[in-house]
């Protein structure tokens, strides 16, 4: 899932405008955004498939990915904000655990429990629907992209081009659709 | 596409969008009126 989870976050932006955007939107990125440098590092293990759907096999992401480090980075993260209110920090830290909830779909088995777990989490869409869950993805865009354009036509703290940031996200999910991309379903 | 570029790709494709949204959902000036 690439587009469906900037759409989380404008769903907790609408829910909490208070919370600083840019923080909620590394959020929902965050284990994407260590699960490249961790790459790179050799912490963690990709292998690229062209010819399998996704158009990539994610072999070992546990430090990035699995559930109890979704849960300790949601935590930590969070924490950052704590002076701007409990809230607010559990709004961060939900924009974050929101990765791993999204990605739970759509990943094959490859979302361990913890670091080194034999145990993997993942329905599959990718794979079971090679081409559907790119439709799945778009109905949670719709969903959480008019939540947030409700509650921003009604909001003056946040918001001021709602159809933009809509545009903005679908086109995303456009360039990510197995159509166009063949290893962006990150 | 190897291994390393794929990851660099996904680390980009999480940055990149982040400046434009916060900039398309910045408040609304008291000036601006209902929009």
């Amino acid at each position: 899932m690439y587009a469906g989870h900037f759409a989380a976050g404008v769903l907790l932006r609408a829910k909490e405008p208070q919370a600083p955007f840019w923080a909620i939107l590394i959020g929902v990125g965050f284990l994407d955004l260590l699960f490249g440098p961790f790459v790179l590092l050799g912490i963690e293990r990709v292998t690229v498939t062209p010819d399998v759907s996704p158009g990539f096999s994610l072999d070992y992401i546990d430090w990035s990915h699995s559930l109890a480090m979704s849960v300790a980075w949601s935590a930590l993260f969070g924490a950052l904000f704590l002076k701007k209110g409990w809230r607010v920090a559990t709004v961060i830290a939900a924009a974050v655990f929101s990765h791993f909830l999204l990605d739970l779909p759509m990943h094959p088995p490859d979302l361990a429990l913890w670091p080194g777990s034999s145990m993997h989490l993942g329905f599959g869409l990718w794979q079971a629907m090679p081409y559907g869950w790119w439709f799945v993805e778009l109905g949670v865009i719709v969903a959480a992209c008019a939540y947030y354009i409700h509650r921003a036509q009604s909001s003056r703290a946040f918001g001021r081009r709602p159809w933009l940031v809509t545009a903005v996200i679908l086109a995303l999910h456009v360039f990510n659709s197995p159509w166009i991309s063949q290893s962006g379903q990150s | 596409m190897s291994s390393n570029g794929l990851a660099l790709f996904v680390f980009l494709a999480f940055l990149f969008p982040v400046p434009l949204l916060v900039w398309l959902d910045r408040p609304r000036s008291a000036k601006q009126g209902g929009e």
